[in-house]
């Protein structure tokens, strides 16, 4: 034990601790194009979302899965920024040989174009859709203290009632401050930065209501902690079959979101193809079933053109509904 | 006593075999850097917290709570041994210890020293323990209201506890808020200094900056210093200190474990005023405070034991309300949010596994650390030996493989980079970079806070005063604020015996 660590054994230990990091990086950047055998190294599916969240959970999910049917691994990679504009951007500059794929969130298209500048914002047309995914439902609850029980409670209420978003331009916002017009109410938006704390916030009575996303607000529905008013899905959501859509209630605000893989554009078809049999396959997948049904994730696995189509109508419809009632979603009025 | 429960499943989860090496890793990875002159537990922090990405989150915090421990009496060990503090809070273990070292009794210092740790990080943990359930019980009263109140009184006790120049503290203070708002400003959507960049959407992020500021600042400064050559360590023997010397040393402990506590729990306190506040005390009771200076073992333990109580109570502020005390905490604080878990009030109720599992960690790492330290001292100071020109590259380099593994960005290395001249400038001219980096964690959940509130209460600032916490938390900051100015007019009246001077308009200065 004398001549423990000498310079040399040091020196060594730290070089193959660095040298190990690198190699890991280099196999993360590797795999070079060749359409004629596809996949032809890992498929990186990069995620614009923190780790951990419901975004990053789903590509995890759909990842196992594929990379099972396509025998390539495929690493998420989070590149979390700018509600997911960095990251889709980012994928969307590089090359289209199907080796870089993006986990693409609806809201990102339809609605954070309506609160930031035209250059900030993300085009679908820039992008190849490969398949959708699933349904996430946004859920009005109420603080026990607010005395809500439905949401008619709220417009007989007859005064200014304070609201917490999961943030700017984000499908909360959006769908609370339409609903309110259409309902006659006055609210103050308060933004959170995310659900989490708009949750704690109804459920502290800092706020009387809020809209976060189904599995995020459900273990505190279940606890009675919040009472849900609303589900902004056009049909009632499996998950909380008692609680009544805005459409039942008379409200016009499909609110949602949806999430769907993407490919940077002009990928060849037969890649195309490759990766929508496993993402299908994976579809099929009990586990991923199972993973859907514990995350109240309804699906929704609809064709790259479908998917295009849809959101594209959707954008179109919250642009006029918020041209309509006059709404900002930025700053408040 | 239903809420032991959970205590004791926190048990269960630290000795969970994974658990325990990873903090028994962390505890000697953390005495090994906090060996190194000048890189003490935040810097250390810095750069080993890639090491935690890959693993769970409790697991992760484990071993960051050990790097914290082992990284803290790193330091004391070179105070001892070289007179060479390896970091701001054993600075006052020099003065004894040396003197202990240089007659012989090196090992009867280290001992104390760890023994003091021990006792002190020990007592903070029953007391951490006791009172996080408690403040737990408020957690949902806590809105944004709360938070304002918190993050004002917070920014104050920083700018006027730390150490070191006032109005540097300040300007380091400014500059931090000033970097907590960039971004895209959460209630409009409205990109302040992005200049155009989406990389700047979301605003800096904190880990970069500390990475830059506490890790590769103090890489670069101390490649400057000239190090003095370390010498062959006097030997170390007899680690087990004396009755005589324990006798000695108990009251210290003792007192110091108190101190250590409180000073830790107030924001913009922690170890390095818990020392030195216990030095004072213990030279000021000692029957003959000539004995100090010249190897007294109280001047060890009382210290070591107030620096590490300190350390490990600056864990209730983070843990419990989510505001870190100072700057190492604030370091936690990124790294807890990076294992996606948020410190707050909520967390106890959320997630009791993690928490108790974290709290507990600190017991372990506590004996570990006992255990530990004194075989391997020998080694940890031949690590001196190795020439900075080889050690201080490889730790930046880590550092910024670590800084690029968090987002696998490179925008992110490049702000390390930035922040790490940055550091290097604020510590070559005196600028304390803990409240740069406290002001910035604050500064955000400041302006937050502050903006939700006033849109609950429509606009009525008057609102902050009629909620029951953020009333008494505004009322506590008012005296913080306005103490100072009294005791200054007192002392002041005292000395010049003509009371017209002293009648400042206090309350305007708030």
């Amino acid at each position: 034990m004398k001549h423990f660590p000498s310079r040399r054994t040091v020196l060594g230990a730290a070089s193959a601790i660095t040298l190990l990091a690198l190699t890991a990086c280099g196999n993360v950047a590797g795999g070079a194009s060749n359409s004629a055998e596809y996949p032809s190294g890992p498929i990186n599916l990069t995620v614009g979302q923190a780790a951990g969240g419901s975004t990053d959970l789903i590509a995890r999910a759909l990842a196992e899965g594929a990379s099972k049917t396509l025998g390539q691994p495929m690493p998420v990679v989070n590149k979390p920024g700018a509600n997911g504009a960095l990251a889709t951007k980012e994928v969307a500059g590089k090359p289209a040989d199907g080796q870089e794929l993006v986990l693409l969130t609806a809201s990102l298209i339809t609605i954070t174009p309506l609160a930031v500048t035209p250059d900030e914002a993300v085009n679908i047309d820039d992008l190849d859709i490969i398949a959708g995914l699933s349904q996430d439902d946004y859920v009005l609850v109420a603080s026990p203290e607010s005395g809500f029980k439905s949401f008619k409670d709220v417009t007989d209420a007859g005064r200014n009632v304070t609201f917490g978003t999961t943030g700017v331009g984000t499908g909360s916002q959006l769908a609370q401050t339409v609903l309110f017009k259409q309902a006659n109410v006055t609210g103050t938006d308060i933004p959170f930065d995310s659900g989490k704390p708009a949750l704690t916030a109804v459920m502290g009575n800092q706020v009387e209501l809020a809209t976060i996303q189904l599995g995020e607000a459900m273990p505190q529905i279940e606890a009675g902690k919040v009472s849900p008013l609303l589900v902004f899905s056009e049909d009632r959501n499996s998950f909380l079959p008692d609680t009544p859509s805005a459409k039942e209630a008379g409200y016009d605000v499909p609110v949602a979101q949806y999430r769907a893989v993407a490919a940077p554009k002009g990928t060849p078809q037969e890649v195309k193809d490759k990766l929508l049999e496993a993402f299908q396959e994976t579809f099929k997948s009990d586990a991923y079933k199972e993973f859907n049904e514990k995350n109240m994730l309804t699906p929704k696995e609809l064709s790259g053109e479908e998917v295009v189509e849809e959101w594209k109508g959707y954008a179109a419809k919250y642009k006029e509904l918020v041209e309509k009632y006059d709404i900002s979603l930025s700053g408040n009025k | 006593m239903d809420f032991l429960n959970p205590v004791i499943n926190g048990f269960a989860v630290v000795l969970e075999p994974t658990n325990l090496l990873y903090c028994l890793v962390g505890v000697v990875i953390g005495m090994l850097i906090g060996v190194l002159p000048g890189l003490g537990p935040a810097a250390t922090i810095a750069i080993l917290l890639p090491l935690t990405y890959g693993v769970e989150p409790v697991t992760a915090i484990i071993m960051l709570a050990g790097i914290f421990y082992g990284a803290q009496y790193g330091g004391t060990i070179t105070s001892v041994l070289l007179r060479l503090p390896g970091e701001a809070s054993s600075v006052v273990t020099v003065f004894d210890g040396y003197q202990l070292a240089k007659q012989g009794k090196a090992g009867t210092a280290l001992g104390l020293a760890a023994i003091g740790s021990f006792v002190g990080g020990t007592a903070a943990i029953i007391g951490l323990t006791f009172l996080a359930p408690l403040v737990a019980g408020f957690a949902l009263d806590f809105g944004p209201p709360e938070y304002t109140a918190l993050a004002l009184l917070g920014i104050l006790l920083v700018a006027t506890i730390s150490s070191g120049a006032k109005a540097k503290a300040l300007i380091a203070a400014a500059l931090g808020l000033l970097l907590a708002t960039v971004g895209r400003d959460i209630f409009t959507g409205e990109s302040r200094f992005t200049f155009g960049s989406l990389q700047l959407a979301d605003g800096i992020d904190f880990v970069p900056i500390a990475m830059g500021i506490f890790g590769l600042g103090e890489i670069l400064y101390n490649l400057e210093e000239r190090h003095r050559a370390a010498k062959a360590p006097s030997k170390v023997a007899n680690v087990w200190p004396s009755r005589g010397d324990l006798k000695q040393a108990s009251g210290a402990v003792g007192r110091g474990s108190v101190l250590g506590f409180f000073l830790g729990i107030l924001p913009g306190g922690g170890a390095t005023i818990a020392s030195m506040a216990s030095y004072a005390m213990e030279k000021k009771r000692a029957k003959q405070p000539e004995r100090f200076g010249k190897g007294a073992p109280e001047g060890v333990a009382g210290p070591e034991t107030a620096n590490n109580a300190a350390a490990t109570s600056s864990f209730i502020p983070l843990l419990t309300l989510g505001i870190p005390a100072n700057a190492t905490m604030a370091l936690m604080f990124g790294a807890l949010l990076i294992q996606g878990v948020t410190p707050g009030p909520g967390l106890v109720e959320e997630d009791p596994e993690l928490f108790w599992g974290v709290v507990n960690s600190m017991y372990i790492g506590n004996i570990l650390l006992l255990i530990m330290s004194l075989p391997l001292v020998g080694i940890f100071v031949r690590i001196l030996r190795v020439r900075a020109a080889i050690l201080a590259p490889i730790t930046a380099l880590i550092t910024l493989l670590g800084a690029y593994t968090i987002n696998n960005s490179m925008f992110d290395v490049t702000l390390v980079v930035v922040f790490g001249v940055v550091g290097y400038l604020m510590k070559k001219f005196g600028y304390e970079p803990g409240p740069l980096v406290l002001a910035f964690v604050l500064g955000e959940l400041l302006e937050s806070s502050m903006r939700r509130s006033l849109l609950t209460f429509g606009g009525d600032p008057f609102g902050f005063f009629g909620r029951p916490i953020s009333a008494t938390l505004l009322v506590v900051f008012v005296l913080v604020a306005v103490l100072p100015f009294i005791r200054s007019a007192i002392a002041k009246r005292r000395t010049v015996s003509t009371p017209t001077a002293a009648r400042p308009d206090i309350k305007e200065k708030v």
